[in-house]
């Protein structure tokens, strides 16, 4: 594929991109979440991501873009949900978006395993031994 | 045919390294039996886990993707789900489903090996809880189980080895709830090390466990038990894809035929043979295994090789609370758990009960976006909107039926499809009973009860759904991945494939180890039981080695 081919499927992607993903609240639309960067990475680790990715991003090229997302939707709902996952997966891991939402990625947390649970210190659990015994013993 | 590598004779030929398959062997390793085991999967290596990656999300969605459907790797064999009700989940590795399993320990409550004689459904077990308890015990040594004892909802017993991994604000609101309704809850066992254990690092709750665990925390076999087994002595062959249980002319099993990966037929041969190959690639190798001796497949005089596949439907009530939970941390494993409503109360309309969990709702990507829904359900300001509702405030109480046996449903061979390799491919034929559609309701009407009560300002509910698609990756991917009953164990040749040992009752040299072997499925997820009466099996057959009748 050459690169103008190249640039134009970059193009036509975050057209559509910002059209699933709009700018809204405060949250950046999926160009601003620098989308544009990352996708062909994101559709090198999902080669299964490719064909249907393609096929849609060249159905919506050079069209006004929220129309065609719809049309497509209708038209070949597997090639828009390729874009929309790339497009979220883009978006969720860009680092601006990660903290804007909160979510610090799936990282390691500490914790101190041998110390009295809460729900121990505070008798929740407790409550549910007082309750007695819910199981059925083996018959004889 | 290629000559046997090393042509010599194993004391015993497991096939399938998964987590019965590695208990087996190390147990007989360590007792000074000569064992190979052969896997049609390769070792995984925790450096190739995605856990610990931005990218987490988005590769679970397919390298990792608990369907092989979906995986569609050299080492899968294609599964025909077209009537199938639901798909089936596995991983072909060394340590088998254990590399994505959710590691939810846990034990049989015992009703559940008497159903037929409390309830009047299915069929008792050929041994009660009190006889598979001490196994229970070894095994939560073995593999290193986080939890607290004392849980009302079993008969007194030994308490798990390590303390119990944190619940989260997840599980604290939930048992907030569950205790303003004066209904059990528990933190929820795990084989999942909250503090370093036997080489292992302990949990970080990245709560990536389901899709292969980045600290090695996990207890997936081939950690647990694989290390000790080749110490003693085990002969591992990975890419070995076994096409048929040999018999010799005394109708015993004398070995296995496979395929190696550079495409070449071996036969390995063996005095005894266990096949843990989990319960659909067991009746599927069985099957497929046909003789003069045996032409409706070994050790299938009962006709019930397949039949009885319980597979553990599954449904969801999600709550959306208006607070910050956390709820992407782990484990992913369970917070806690419930058995309130485990056992038949006849009034109800249905028999036995299911098991509750808690479960984290993941990171902000989830699942796969739906081909064709309404553009303005998933895109545009919704897309921003459902994240808002759902991510880090929201917590799953998933809801495991125990799922009856039934002889209509069942795995096949495929009159057509195979494996790379050329060997059949299983179809499975199942459909939901009219006693889990009953039972799976009353749960959801309960499970909606009990968010309200822990606060949830909306929920989204996922019944019972039929997706018989090939490739289900998404939203409507509601199973378990826990696969049984298909070679069930008993005491008359005529209703059982294996008796109580998990020895064929018609090739006393070949065992079944693996789920194929339960009689009922339970409402518990059943990695702890498959390794405890394997370990029961496995004890037995080294004690009477004897007299264990073996090929020649």
């Amino acid at each position: 594929m050459n690169r103008a081919s190249d640039l134009e499927i970059r193009a036509a992607f975050l057209a559509i991109a910002d059209v699933l993903i709009p700018e809204a609240d405060g949250a950046p639309s999926a160009s601003g979440a620098e989308a544009g960067a990352t996708f062909e990475r994101i559709l090198t680790l999902r080669p299964d991501l490719q064909e249907a990715f393609r096929r849609g991003v060249q159905a919506v090229a050079h069209k006004e873009p929220a129309a065609a997302a719809r049309a497509l939707n209708v038209e070949d709902p597997e090639a828009l949900a390729a874009i929309g996952l790339v497009a979220a997966a883009a978006y969720y891991m860009n680092p601006r978006v990660r903290e804007l939402i909160g979510y610090p990625g799936q990282e390691k947390r500490a914790f101190d395993p041998t110390a009295t649970p809460e729900y121990v210190a505070n008798g929740m659990l407790q409550a549910v031994v007082d309750r007695g015994p819910i199981y059925r013993a083996t018959p004889k | 045919m290629a000559a046997d590598r090393g042509s010599k004779v194993a004391d015993v030929l497991i096939v399938g390294a998964g987590a019965s398959g590695l208990v087996a062997a190390k147990h007989l390793t360590e007792n000074g039996f000569n064992v190979v085991c052969l896997e049609q999967g390769q070792r995984v290596d925790s450096s190739e886990f995605w856990g610990d990656k931005p990218e987490f999300e988005l590769m679970t969605q397919k390298r990792w993707h608990p369907n092989p459907n979906v995986r569609d790797l050299e080492s899968d064999y294609p599964i025909d789900t077209s009537e199938s009700d639901v798909p089936i989940l596995m991983y072909s590795a060394v340590g088998g489903s254990t590399i994505l399993y959710g590691a939810h320990w846990q034990r049989l409550m015992p009703s559940d090996f008497r159903a037929r004689t409390l309830d009047g459904v299915a069929e008792d077990w050929p041994f009660a809880y009190e006889d598979l308890e001490p196994f229970y015990d070894e095994m939560d040594v073995e593999v290193g189980v986080s939890g607290l004892g004392g849980d009302p909802a079993y008969p007194p017993g030994k308490a798990p080895p390590l303390p119990p991994l944190p619940i989260g604000r997840i599980g604290m609101k939930a048992a907030e709830g569950m205790n303003k309704l004066g209904w059990h809850w528990w933190p929820g066992p795990n084989s999942i090390n909250s503090l370093p254990y036997r080489g292992r690092n302990p949990c970080g709750l990245l709560a990536t466990c389901r899709n292969g665990c980045t600290e090695g925390a996990k207890a997936s076999f081939d950690l647990t038990h694989l290390p000790a087994a080749l110490q003693h002595g085990l002969r591992l062959v990975t890419g070995a894809r076994v096409r048929e249980i040999a018999v010799n002319e005394q109708g015993l099993a004398s070995g296995a035929i496979y395929v190696d990966r550079n495409g070449r037929e071996r036969r390995q041969l063996a005095r005894v043979v266990i096949v843990c190959c989990n319960g659909v690639g067991t009746p599927r190798l069985l099957l497929a295994s046909k003789s003069a001796k045996f032409p409706e497949g070994l050790a299938n005089s009962s006709g019930l090789v397949g039949k009885n596949l319980m597979l553990h439907p599954y449904v969801t009530v999600v709550g959306h609370f208006d607070e910050p939970l956390e709820s992407w941390l782990g484990p992913n494993g369970q917070s806690i758990q419930s058995m309130q409503f485990y056992e038949t109360d006849a009034r109800r309309g249905f028999a036995r009960g299911a098991k509750w969990h808690v479960l984290p709702s993941g990171g902000p990507l989830g699942a796969p976006p739906t081909p064709g829904l309404a553009f303005d359900e998933q895109w545009g300001l919704a897309f921003h909107r459902n994240r808002e509702k759902t991510f880090g405030r929201s917590f799953e109480w998933g809801i495991m039926v125990d799922d009856l046996p039934d002889e209509a449903n069942r795995v096949v061979l495929h009159p057509t499809l195979t494996d790379s390799d050329g060997v059949p491919a299983p179809k499975i034929i199942y459909n939901y009973s009219e006693n889990t559609r009953r039972l799976a309701a009353f749960h959801l009407e309960r499970a909606k009860e009990a968010m309200y009560a822990s606060g949830a300002v909306a929920l989204t509910v996922r019944p019972l759904m039929v997706d018989r698609s090939q490739h289900n990756t998404g939203a409507s991917l509601m199973a378990t991945g826990h696969l049984m009953g298909t070679c069930r164990m008993g005491g008359d040749p005529k209703t059982s494939v294996v008796n109580q040992w998990g020895q064929a009752h018609d090739v006393p040299n070949l065992f079944v180890y693996d789920g194929s072997v339960f009689v009922t499925s339970s409402g518990f997820n059943p990695a702890g039981t498959i390794c405890a009466v394997a370990l029961r099996s496995v004890k037995h057959l080294i004690a009477e080695r004897r007299n264990q009748k073996v090929a020649a």
